[in-house]
């Protein structure tokens, strides 16, 4: 690997941090708005449910997002303020469907110390004020002028300093703000003030509540007629106002999000930390309140956000499971639940650790992540590629061509399936149990093998063999016509639609017949100079039954032709260079655009843009798919065209963004596929594959594939092993049952194919797994997982005792074959040199493996190394230790064999507090820091002096603004030798926002190129909100804020891709180097991942 | 930290209060360290302590035997004790040997604060003299008019290399490393000035602390002080006392405007003003406000006599956030004043003695919560706040003079009459072999024990 990084999100961040509800893009549309990090997402509300409008990156972290609605305004404009200080406000312009900046600013301080518990930002209901709790003891306030623009801000001191939640209340003459806070004996209280904008001051406010519950955390302000404020507590929920103070004890429970039901603010839904959510109703007489009232009504997702919509449906945005859209009904179902969940929507975050495995040997990594918190703990398995789910398969041997036939032109479902062999054809069809049996229609040859059939009009269907075509009714199954190849010549080749039928023999011969009502008519025939491999005229034109255009493809002169039908003029000629012949050609639409497709002997698959009207190719492309040949065919999966193509890497090729897109299939050799949809089986494929015949419906056509297994538990941490086709993760229970909440931890043991629990080892009371490896030793074949664990004793600030626990898989069980106890946490293990090297809370300590004499093994410590505020991520390479400490960035160690002894080697000085760390090459090591910042230090070996070379020198700096949790070497594609991408080496990262990502070494000049064109793309593509890229890429911290160095937005360049034509063009200009060039290596890029 | 970092992991625990929490736990266990020792190399009292504010590496000691001296407290020179106690030399010392080196005793060591590429010294002989780290040679040299008391230079500053020096002289004068000649004197003192410091906020703030008890702020863009603290000028708690609902409605229209018109008025006038968010520059007090800007630049009134102490103003140290200043006095005394209103917050430090005849360099911990005080020969630990002791550090033989926090490791160095600097750190976990290492020790050594340690 390199100093030249490239990083690029794989998976995009699916943690729910925000969502709103409003009239966004239009006055009468309903609008969900919902925030993931670093990304918002606009839905609109439909009857059919929410439909998507915009995904849009913002440059910064979203620390308060608020739509309001200024006066004279018809729509709602959107309030975005980021992590770092900036500020936005944003308008739908729905001509363009895009969104566009009204203001934006600035509200940094130097003065003033960043609030402990997360940025406050809320919008006056009467529209006045924005007001910003940012920094402590400081309550910044941007004033709305009676336009509704924003003037200049100011800043109000403010006592208290542990504010918790500030809210607007509603129904003031002049604004008025709550505040919840805590004071330093703890307790928590309210207090009220107004601002006054004349005087730049507070002004005290009508009322204050003091000692509240020790637990409360959230304000809710309630709108008029009944004003005033709902404090949530952990014991007790408490409505407040001027007039009124009213109290509900609740059953005891963290309430993490609210959303409001009803305008007027009589109904709001809470949800807690285990996902309950409740109903919480304030009873009142017209306008005075007479009492709270809640009720529960279901589990959910643990909710970070929650949006009513319409019609008792509710989004329940999560940061520790899949978000949900759910119902709530006026029943409860058998279990006593109203919550009906419509629709899960996909979060892999918090990743706290992954691992990188190849389960089906084929040479493509996938990532399992140990994904989510609490209840909604589960893991992960993310590949890239669609996913093939089998509903039945039939063990077939040495099929040659699959068709799906229907029993009447009209029938919306397939009944037969034709299949293929080298001497015969069997049909196969649904029976009235819709199972699949062989069958046969009469009026088919069925001796022989079939060279293709299809679907003609008038209830009919044709099959081409080698000597003829015939013309069979699929009602009666009695043959209708019969054409025959002329004496001497066989028919090679075939290809039909339902109107047409073309035909190659030998010697280049090509025939074209029409099909009428019960019969087959010659209507052109010419001869070629060379003879013909394959053939398509598939209808792409306005006639969904005739095409204008046949497609040839040529031996010997290796080219494609495309000729005018019915007339058979050659249009086109493309040579297709190199001695590779085609083998297979498609015409097809996507999005409106028709290609023309061209697969090679290789694997290789030409593309090209097909002007329909003059036959032109345009826009030539080549990728690699496979090594060997390959059969396209199209099929429709949701109201979309795709193509699949059949070779040893399966591959679906799909459009988005009016872009071609190649996704991996999850399954082996592939030698036919074609669609089947039977009224059994609706939207399936028939897939032909090592002496099978499969039938399976298909994933969503998307990049990345992900399965989700369900634990119920909270994993920490994963490793595979290999050799026992096992996984082992740690996990933790929280016990809710008794009055006391406590954990309960384990080691589970989970089989690799089917993922379920095989064994469990129970921790003892108090400790947790820390760690885990797998590993073997010097002088013992056998492989071993090990365990470091911590005792977490609830009267101590660190632990001070953990254990290593050395297991061997035997029958699918764990047995535990040594233990060794530890003086403190242990944080990590790795595999070093044949033996064990643990981070124990601030050493680092190497253990042998000894066989005692009574031939029990043992963990005996050999050598140590101090000097760590606590080692808290370690990785190894060769006699090279790297850790990554708690606040002391990284430091390089190395084991002295001779002396067996660990000494420091080098370190980097700055002050980085970690939260991951990854060995790049020999020299170069990667690290993520806890203000969501990546950067690279390199190892100076040539240093002059003792001090050059004792410092890691800092060489790469980025601000990747996700936290990392892991690092791991490993690639999600699969890595073709032949392609150049597939030399360069990447290491894959998992955050807590559910972002996988990519961070891929460059060799240097593609990195200059890349980074020229970054510069670029900088200058053409805008940020959200007028966010500077240059700004949200620096790296930045409490100490300093520098520009990134050595490392490139991936996202950025990849989305040159989906830039419109002329600013492709002006990006071209500038950079000198011709679009398609362009496309092509940015293309390439977008294949790492 | 474990559960800190349990719950960091997913999500739980937002990144910037993970560092809070842990910096927080860790520097209410600082204590003597018994892992790190710095190995004095002076043979007189140290006066002034200061780490880089670049990497945090290396401590500039200045003493009264006129040495200067570097230690890197982040890479130790040997080990001791079994590999267990780092022990810290000097990179280099500059005593009077040296060419260049001062006659008499360095009261003040600075890091120039971009890099560690030079420093700056200043020394009962009158000079201050600007280093060349790498070489030891003074590349500069400033002839003040009397002893050196205190030189600083400004952490913020990105359009000036100034060094604000404060000496027996009443004048406060600012000295252009750049151009190698004094940039301007401020003058208003009636005394000698002991201590000062840039503003943490704005790098053209300038606040001195004189031998005549006054604490004067200075705009260094314009002529005369700009606020000077009134110690009978006070507010109870963190900001002034809020306007009562019923007042403010009539009072508004007067106090309220008037006050705003004048705080804003000089800020336009300042060029860039706008870029540069000078909070704390033109926005000091509205009570002080109304009154200064008819006085100054002169200051004529009685307002100028204004003190903030009792008797000689010894140390002065913004908090971290900008937002409060607190200083010493030979009255025995420390204030915690409200900078942008001018206005002592009353918080009641529990000292009983402060030195008096000399100046103290305090530190305040990162996030202001705590303030650390050399009281004699104790350094004592206050709650900003509370103004309570949270802890008293003995180990000092005589008077402490000076310490500085750390706050990249959270540890606390400290420097007296006894000639040694002291690191007091947040306690290790003890691992194994610290015991079984003190036990050796202990049974080993027990005849030649002294009972002077700690």
């Amino acid at each position: 690997m390199s100093v030249w990084n490239y990083v690029v999100t794989a998976h995009k961040p699916t943690n729910v941090t925000h969502s709103c509800v409003g009239n966004f893009t239009a006055p009468h549309e309903l609008n969900l708005i919902v925030a993931k990090c670093s990304r918002i997402e606009i839905h609109l509300l439909t009857p059919q449910g929410l439909q998507p409008m915009l995904d849009v990156p913002i440059y910064g972290r979203i620390a308060t997002l608020e739509l309001f609605r200024p006066h004279g305004e018809t729509q709602d404009l959107l309030f975005i303020a980021t992590e770092r200080y900036k500020f936005c406000v944003l308008q739908w312009e729905s001509e363009a469907a895009e969104v566009i900046t009204r203001a934006m600013g600035d509200v940094s301080d130097r003065i003033g110390r960043p609030t402990d518990n997360g940025q406050i930002g809320v919008i006056d209901p009467d529209c006045r004020l924005i007001g910003l709790h940012l920094y402590d003891g400081l309550f910044k306030v941007i004033p709305f002028d009676n336009k509704g623009q924003l003037k200049e801000a100011f800043n109000i001191r403010l006592e208290e300093l542990q504010v918790l939640d500030i809210k607007f209340l509603y129904g003031c003459a002049k604004p008025t703000i709550v505040v919840l806070y805590q004071d330093n004996k703890d307790a928590r209280h309210v207090k009220t003030y107004e601002v006054t904008l004349k005087d730049k001051d507070f002004v005290e406010g009508p009322w204050s509540q003091n000692n509240l519950d020790n637990g409360a955390d959230l304000l809710i302000p309630v709108p008029p007629p009944l004003c005033g404020v709902l404090i949530i507590g952990e014991e007790t929920i408490v409505y407040c106002s001027a007039s009124a103070f009213k109290a509900v004890p609740i059953t005891p429970s963290i309430t993490r999000s609210y959303g409001r039901v009803d305008t007027d603010g009589s109904r709001y839904l809470l949800g807690d930390h285990n996902g309950l959510l409740h109903l919480l109703v304030i009873t009142h007489e017209k306008e005075k309140v007479t009492g709270l009232k809640i009720e529960l009504l279901g589990e959910t997702s643990v909710a970070s956000s929650i949006s009513y919509l319409d019609n008792a449906v509710v989004f329940v945005g999560s940061s520790y499971g899949d978000s949900q859209l759910i119902k709530l009904n006026l029943h409860p179902d058998a279990k006593g639940s109203y919550v009906e969940v419509l629709e899960r929507y996909v979060n892999l975050g918090p990743i706290v650790d992954f691992c990188v495995v190849d389960l089906e040997g084929q040479g493509q990594g996938q990532v399992v992540t140990c994904s989510g918190a609490y209840k909604d703990g589960s893991l992960r398995i993310v590949r890239n590629g669609i996913g093939i789910n089998e509903q039945a398969s039939v063990e077939l041997q040495g099929i040659k061509g699959m068709w799906s036939l229907r029993s009447a032109t009209d029938d919306p479902f397939d009944t037969f399936l034709v299949v293929s062999f080298i001497s015969e054809t069997r049909i196969l069809a649904m029976n009235i149990e819709d199972e699949l049996e062989e069958t046969e229609i009469e009026g088919f040859y069925s001796n022989t093998q079939t060279l293709f059939c299809h679907d003609a009009i008038y209830d009919q269907i044709v099959q081409a063999t080698s000597i003829s075509v015939r013309l069979v009714s699929s009602t009666s199954r009695e043959l209708r016509h019969e054409w025959f190849a002329p004496a001497g010549h066989s028919i090679n080749v075939a290809t039909a639609n339902t109107t047409q039928v073309l035909l190659a023999l030998g010697g280049g011969h090509l025939i074209y017949l029409e099909i009428g009502d019960g019969v087959l008519t010659e209507v052109k025939h010419t001869q070629l100079e060379y003879d013909i491999s394959c053939l398509d005229i598939n209808p792409i034109g306005d006639n969904p039954n005739y095409s204008h255009l046949a497609v040839v493809g040529m031996w010997t002169d290796i080219s494609v032709r495309i000729f005018s039908l019915p007339d058979m003029n050659l249009v086109t000629k493309e040579p297709l260079g190199g001695e590779i012949i085609p083998r297979s050609v498609l015409l097809c639409t996507f999005e409106g655009m028709s290609y023309l497709l061209c697969a090679l002997g290789d694997g290789h698959l030409l593309n090209f843009v097909l002007n329909t009207s003059t036959g032109e190719l345009m826009d030539r492309k080549k990728v690699s798919l496979g090594t060997q040949p390959i059969t396209l065919r199209t099929f429709s999966s949701k109201n979309a065209t795709h193509v699949f193509a059949a070779s040893d890497r399966p591959t679906v090729i799909y459009s988005s963004n009016k872009k071609l897109l190649y996704s991996n299939v999850n399954l082996k050799e592939v030698s036919l596929m074609c669609p089947f949809n039977s009224a059994a089986f609706a939207d399936s494929l028939a897939i032909a594959k090592e002496g099978e015949l499969t039938i399976g419906t298909i994933d969503d056509i998307q990049k990345l594939h992900i399965r989700s297994i369900p634990l119920r538990e909270h994993a920490r941490r994963i490793c595979h092993q290999e050799q026992t086709r096992t996984f082992a993760i740690c996990s933790l229970k929280h016990n809710q049952s008794s009055a006391e909440d406590f954990e309960i931890h384990f080691i589970r043991l989970l089989d690799d194919q089917t993922f379920d629990f095989i064994s469990t080892y129970q921790l003892d009371q108090f400790e947790c797994g820390c760690s885990i490896l797998s590993c073997s030793f010097s002088d013992d074949s056998n492989v071993y997982y090990c365990i470091g664990t911590a005792y977490v004793m609830p009267e101590e600030n660190e632990p001070s005792k953990g254990r290593i626990l050395v297991f061997a898989v035997e029958d699918g069980k764990l047995q535990l074959i040594a233990e060794k106890e530890t003086k403190g946490a242990v944080y990590s293990l790795n595999a070093f040199n044949g033996k064990l090297l643990a981070a124990i809370n601030q050493k680092i300590q190497l253990y042998k493996w000894m066989l005692r004499d009574d031939g029990s093994r043992e963990l005996q410590s050999e050598c140590g190394h101090h000097g760590h505020i606590l080692a808290l991520y370690v990785q190894t390479r060769g006699d090279f230790i790297v850790v990554g400490d708690l606040m002391k960035s990284i430091s390089l160690l190395i084991y002295k064999h001779e002396e067996g002894a660990i000494e420091e080697r080098a370190r980097d000085y700055n002050a980085n507090w970690m939260s991951a760390v990854e060995i790049l090459d020999d020299e170069i090591y990667l690290g993520a820091e806890n203000n969501f910042n990546l950067f690279t230090v390199r190892k100076n070996s040539e240093g002059a002096t003792d001090e050059e070379r004792g410092r890691l020198e800092v060489v790469g700096e980025y601000h990747l603004g996700e936290f990392v949790n892991r690092f791991r070497h490993g690639s999600l594609v699969m890595r073709l030798p032949d392609s150049d991408i597939g030399q360069i080496p990447t290491v894959i990262f998992g955050s807590v926002n559910g972002v996988i990502g990519v961070i891929a070494s460059l060799p240097h000049d593609q990195f200059v190129f890349l980074e020229k064109l970054q510069t670029q793309l900088r200058k053409v593509i805008k940020g959200v909100g007028g966010l500077s890229h240059e700004q949200w890429r620096s790296f930045y911290n409490e100490k300093k804020t520098v520009d990134s160095k050595n490392f490139l937005d991936g996202d950025l360049i990849e989305s040159f891709l989906d830039l419109g034509r002329n600013r492709m063009e002006e990006i071209s200009k500038a950079m000198s180097i011709p679009v398609e060039e362009l496309m092509k290596r940015v293309e390439e890029l977008t294949r790492l991942h | 930290m474990w559960k800190e970092t349990r719950d960091r992991e997913f999500g739980n625990l937002r990144p910037n209060s993970f560092v809070n929490r842990i910096a927080t736990a860790r520097i209410s266990s600082i204590q003597l360290s018994n892992y790190k020792e710095i190995v004095s190399s002076h043979r007189g009292s140290v006066d002034s302590l200061q780490v880089d504010l670049t990497e945090g590496r290396y401590l500039l000691a200045g003493a009264a035997d006129a040495t200067v001296a570097v230690y890197d407290v982040q890479r130790a020179t040997n080990y001791e004790g079994g590999g267990l106690i780092a022990k810290h030399k000097s990179v280099f010392v500059i005593n009077k040997q040296h060419e260049n080196g001062h006659k008499y005793a360095v009261s003040s060591a600075i890091w120039y604060p971009i890099d560690t590429g030079l420093f700056v010294t200043g020394s009962y002989d009158h000079h201050v003299n600007v280093w060349d780290t790498n070489t030891t040679q003074v590349v500069q040299n400033f002839k003040m008019p009397g002893k050196v008391y205190k030189i600083a230079m400004s952490p913020q500053a990105r359009s000036h290399m100034l060094i604000a020096t404060g000496t027996e002289d009443v004048q406060v004068r600012l000295c252009d490393i750049a151009s190698g000649a004094f940039a301007h004197t401020l003058s208003g003192h009636r005394d000698g000035v002991m201590s000062l410091e840039w503003s943490t906020s704005s790098e053209w703030v300038l606040v001195t602390g004189g031998c005549d008890g006054a604490i004067r702020f200075w705009d260094i863009r314009r002529a005369g002080c700009f606020c000077i603290l009134d110690q009978s000028h006070s507010q109870l708690g963190r900001r002034p006392p809020l306007l009562s609902r019923m007042t403010t409605n009539k009072k508004s229209s007067l106090a309220g405007q008037s006050s705003n018109e004048k705080v804003r008025a000089p800020q336009r006038k300042v060029p860039n003003g706008n870029a540069l968010k000078l909070y704390s520059t033109g926005r000091v007090s509205s009570h002080v406000k109304t009154s200064k800007q008819r006085l100054h630049p002169g200051m004529l009134s009685s307002h100028d006599r204004a003190t903030g102490h009792y008797g000689v103003v010894t140390g002065i140290k913004g908090t971290n956030d900008g937002m409060y200043l607190l200083t010493a006095g030979s009255d025995s005394r420390l204030k915690l004043w409200d900078i942008e209103s001018g206005c002592n917050t009353l918080v009641n430090f529990e000292t009983k003695r402060l030195q008096s005849t000399k100046a103290i360099q305090m530190a305040v911990s990162h996030d202001s919560a705590l303030a650390f005080i050399p009281c004699m020969t104790t350094v004592k630990v206050f709650d900003m706040w509370s103004g309570q002791t949270k802890g008293t550090f003995r180990g000092h033989y005589e008077n402490v003079n000076c310490c500085w926090y750390n706050a990249q490791d959270h540890e606390l160095y400290t420097g007296g009459n006894d000639r040694q600097i002291l690191v007091w750190s947040p306690s290790k976990i003890i691992s194994d072999e610290m015991d079984e290492w003190r036990k050796g020790q202990q049974t080993a050594d027990a005849v030649d024990r002294d009972n002077w340690s700690d």
